[in-house]
């Protein structure tokens, strides 16, 4: 069921948690909505479900108006961070209390528990109290709990953030999968970038109140709106540094003495301050043509796939990351080069990427 | 080696504080003869049981049965009108619900013997003092009411706020989760004040002795102040009657130790 | 989530439509406010805070109009009383017990705390060590917190009976005083009986208090000492006292607070008795109402103890808005 919220606002006081909200999630998608703690990710999230009262706009699903509505009459299910699994009920209880609390009679709601136990692989522990449950079979029952009632959305609240690693990996495909499998609408709420660039269809950045952009994962990797998305998408992080545009408008300066000179993809006024950004991938090794510049190796990380090359370039610091081994000293200079498709430029005031309107050629491979 | 020792003085200096308990029972169980005797017997010599004498000849089936009421009453009422502001307190945060707790706060501090004079003056305007019994209560339940809510509330903060989140979302409007979910997930911080509140209000003395007249509605502890007149000295009786009557406190105050000891602690800390 | 067109997808979950709970469009009323939103908080807290302020506030208002009228046997069941201006403060400060009752209060206050603080913190260093049954016996000390006051002032009295009490024969044993005290009728005694009657009803809340206080604690701040040399007694000074600081103070103004709401072992014991040698001001200002109906003077001894009361519980609720103990 699409859910539509039209200029959402959310007041604390005089603290502006939300400031018009606008957006629009078809049926069936799973959209993930990250950013920074703080950003009013969850806030969002519990304004849909109905947790927090909407301060001005309207909220809609599937069509309807819910914008006052309490919670019960929203027909969400919800996955808390703390799986909020009640203490003093087995599984089975605990997954059908929804439906307990519809007045379904006992059978249907066996039934549906065990079609829903069934699929999350939880027939064995529905008699268990959660205290006897580990983390990942808690996390599951949270899960069961939400499917069980067949909702028109689904709403995610951090809930692998309390999983081990490896577990965590391995339940952003599960989750992904269930999504699919149930058709389900989905809203996702996570700090961790790579969570939402791996499961979701359309990533929601979020900062202060606001969204800051909005699309579909690669899109926001290849064309960041703005210094803030640029920084927050992709790791490790893009390397942004502040550069001039030279007297040519065709190339940009990184300040600091005697700064190298970075070929632009476009034409920009001469001495416009702007922000330069590379994503530590795209830097490479290189002797021949295009752009370059010269660095030197500051320090080296390797993690026997990935080595980190930590570069002094003008003073300033940078990041590269190559897939193969390298065999360098701390101090031996450098030589980096990378594709001018690649570079990111942002207005030094705004933090507004400048290239976004550009169509970036298709790159195929990139992960 | 060592942690037995200190069991065994542990178990010496206990002894030593609950001394005045075993007096009480040791002289209940002796006869005049041998309460008079100096020095004292430590243990009794003739044991002597004279609970009906005093139980009866004494009017304590009304006494207690006064007080009883007395006590169910104000546990009732306490719990009627405090576990829902001991909710409130325990979930919200802000300047007001600072302001309110100090209220509370205030009213749990003042003693009673200082505020039974407005109080009898006020309910002899309002006809009250025509029902004494129900007066106490009252009282008492203004009382007890402060320390009620401290108590509960410290359990109620201690419920996660994201299972009644989940209710609500499950289906419960939030009068619902309180009852269905709150309230018996803090059920051990509400029986442990419950509790207390009875204890206390069974043994409540000021108000009873100010408010009530008619003996016949009078409590236990009153019944016992005037068996506890200025030149007595039938201390077997006395010791009797007491027995009596703190034995059942001191029974449920055994079964729930534990409780009381883990309820208080959160209530006073938190 | 919708199932048509969708049915033939693999390992599709099969279940049921539910009834739409939304169908009917509902807006909050005031009904729907206390059922859903901040309506119910006002509610809920409301029960409890009007009742207050009707059985708990309005006396303490009433009190002090009434210390400023006249109200004896003859108005007392009038509404309306004729005022008096602060006549009845000059007239209950000026008797002469009044200076005698306020020294014995601060006695009493004073001795009371003390020895509670000092003996409920022996008894909770005592406890705190490793060793079986600890838990339990600090939980029986509780039994004693349990009892009617009026009963423990009954036992105390007994004990401390002139002629045939145990204490001035334990007192005699142990030749700590081979004569015998006559700890009730005696003028030079009589405040120092309840003293220690209250002394003991007191040592079980301070020793849970502080039980708690040394419990928080951190172990390691211990060891870290005992690798920097500090002896038992250091590390009580240095690491005991300053982490329990906040918790000692929260302890005193409680027990200051409790001491001065103690009525039923002056009851149980003396009466105030004998001639007010034991007398304090909340049993004073009760005598004054019920036993010789000088209601106005009750009412006045109950402004000024309960203006104290408030002032003590004021430090510490202040005290304990910054340090989390209490």
């Amino acid at each position: 069921m699409q859910i539509t919220l039209d200029g959402l606002q959310k007041h604390y006081g005089t603290y502006h948690a939300l400031k018009s909200i606008d957006l629009a999630v078809p049926a069936g998608q799973f959209v993930a909505l990250v950013g920074p703690s703080g950003c009013g990710k969850s806030t969002l999230l519990r304004t849909i479900a109905g947790l927090e009262a909407i301060s001005a706009g309207t909220l809609r699903i599937a069509g309807e108006d819910v914008t006052r509505r309490p919670p019960r009459q929203r027909d969400v299910a919800m996955v808390f961070q703390s799986y909020a699994l009640y203490p003093h009920m087995t599984v089975a209880e605990n997954m059908g209390y929804a439906l307990k609390l519809r007045r379904l009679n006992r059978t249907d709601i066996a039934r549906r528990t065990q079609v829903a136990a069934a699929t999350l692989g939880l027939e064995a522990l529905l008699g268990r109290y959660p205290r006897e449950l580990s983390g990942g079979q808690r996390q599951r029952v949270a899960m069961g709990r939400a499917i069980v009632r067949d909702p028109k959305v689904f709403l995610f609240d951090e809930p692998l953030s309390n999983l081990d690693a490896a577990l965590r990996v391995h339940m952003r495909g599960e989750l992904r999968d269930l999504h699919d499998r149930l058709a389900a609408t989905s809203v996702y709420v996570t700090h961790d970038q790579i969570e939402a660039m791996t499961m979701a269809d359309h990533v929601v950045v979020m900062r202060a109140g606001r969204i800051e952009q909005q699309g579909r994962p690669l899109d926001l990797y290849d064309r960041p709106a703005s210094r803030f998305v640029a920084g927050f998408i992709g790791s490790p992080a893009m390397n942004i540094l502040p550069g001039t545009v030279d007297p040519s408008g065709r190339a940009a300066r990184l300040d600091g003495a005697e700064g190298p000179l970075l070929s632009l993809p476009m034409l920009l006024e001469p001495g416009r301050p702007v922000l330069l950004g590379l994503r530590p991938e795209h830097l490479r090794l290189s002797q021949e043509g295009g752009a370059r510049f010269d660095g030197v190796v500051d320090h080296i990380e390797s993690t026997g796939s990935t080595t980190f090359v930590k570069l002094k370039v003008a003073s300033q610091a940078m990041v590269m990351t190559l897939a193969r081994r390298l065999d360098v000293t701390l101090g031996d200079p450098m030589q980096i080069g990378f594709d001018p498709a690649d570079l990111h430029i942002f207005d030094r005031e705004s933090e507004a990427s400048l290239v976004t309107q550009r169509d970036a050629p298709p790159r195929a491979g990139r992960a | 080696m060592k942690r037995y020792l200190l069991t065994a003085i542990g178990i010496g200096i206990t002894g030593a504080y609950l001394f005045p308990l075993y007096w009480m029972y040791a002289t209940a169980l002796k006869d005049d003869a041998e309460i008079v005797q100096y020095p004292p017997t430590l243990v009794p010599q003739r044991p002597f049981w004279n609970v009906g004498e005093v139980f009866f000849g004494r009017h304590m089936p009304s006494y207690l049965w006064n007080s009883l009421v007395v006590a169910v009453g104000v546990t009732a009422l306490v719990i009627v009108l405090g576990t829902g502001c001991a909710y409130v307190l325990g979930r919200a945060r802000g300047r007001w619900v600072d302001a309110l707790l100090f209220f509370v706060l205030m009213m749990q501090v003042l003693p009673s013997s200082l505020v039974v004079t407005p109080l009898f003056v006020g309910f002899n305007l309002a006809g009250l003092l025509g029902t004494p019994r129900l007066a106490v209560i009252l009282a008492q339940t203004a009382k007890a009411l402060p320390f009620y809510v401290v108590i509960c509330r410290a359990s109620f903060a201690g419920v996660p706020r994201d299972l009644e989140e989940a209710a609500l979302v499950d289906g419960h409007s939030r009068l619902a989760a309180f009852f269905h979910i709150a309230v018996p997930l803090a059920r051990n911080g509400i029986l442990v004040a419950a509790v207390l509140v009875f204890l206390q209000s069974f043994g409540e003395y000021v108000f009873a002795r100010s408010m009530i007249s008619d003996d016949g509605l009078q409590t236990a502890t009153v019944g016992l102040s005037a068996f506890l007149g200025p030149n007595t000295s039938d201390w077997h009786g006395i010791m009797t009657y007491s027995a009596i009557y703190v034995t059942p406190i001191l029974i449920i105050f055994v079964l729930l130790q534990r409780r009381i000891v883990a309820g208080l602690t959160a209530g006073a800390i938190k | 989530m919708k199932i048509s067109g969708q049915t033939s997808r693999p390992g599709r979950i099969a279940v049921s439509a539910l009834p739409d709970p939304t169908a009917s469009t509902m807006r909050l009323s005031v009904f729907d406010t206390f059922r859903d939103g901040r309506g119910l908080d006002a509610l809920l807290v409301l029960l409890t805070l009007v009742y207050l302020i009707v059985f708990g506030l309005a006396p303490i208002l009433y009190t002090v109009l009434m210390s400023l009228q006249q109200v004896d046997m003859f108005t007392l069941g009038d509404f309306s009383r004729p005022f008096v201006g602060f006549a009845n403060y000059v007239d209950v400060l000026t008797r002469p017990e009044a200076g005698m009752v306020a020294r014995h209060t601060l006695v009493f206050v004073a001795l009371s705390v003390a020895c509670q603080l000092v003996l409920g913190f022996a008894l909770a260093l005592f406890f705190q060590q490793d060793f079986p049954g600890a838990g339990i016996m600090r939980g029986l000390f509780l039994a004693a917190w349990i009892m009617p006051g009026l009963v423990v002032g009954g036992i105390w009295r007994w004990m401390l009976a002139g002629d045939n009490g145990v204490v001035n024969s334990l007192l005699a044993v142990t030749h700590l005083h081979p004569t015998k005290i006559f700890w009730m009728s005696d003028p030079a005694t009589s405040l120092y009986a309840v003293t220690i009657a209250n002394i003991w009803l007191g040592i079980p809340f301070n020793m849970l208090l502080l039980s708690v206080g040394l419990a928080a604690i951190p172990k390691d701040l211990y060891e870290a000492a005992q690798l920097d040399g500090a002896g038992p007694v250091e590390r009580f000074r240095s690491i005991t006292l300053p982490m329990m600081r906040a918790t000692l103070g929260a302890l005193v103004s409680l027990s200051v607070i409790f001491t001065l709401q103690q009525f039923d072992l002056f009851a149980g014991m003396t009466q105030g008795g004998p001639s007010n040698s034991s007398n304090v001001a909340q049993f004073w200002s009760w005598q004054l109402s019920f036993q010789t109906y000088d209601i106005a003077g009750g009412s006045t001894i109950a402004v000024l103890m309960i203006a104290v009361v408030i002032g003590v519980a004021t430090l510490y609720v202040r005290s304990t808005r910054h340090e989390q103990i209490g």
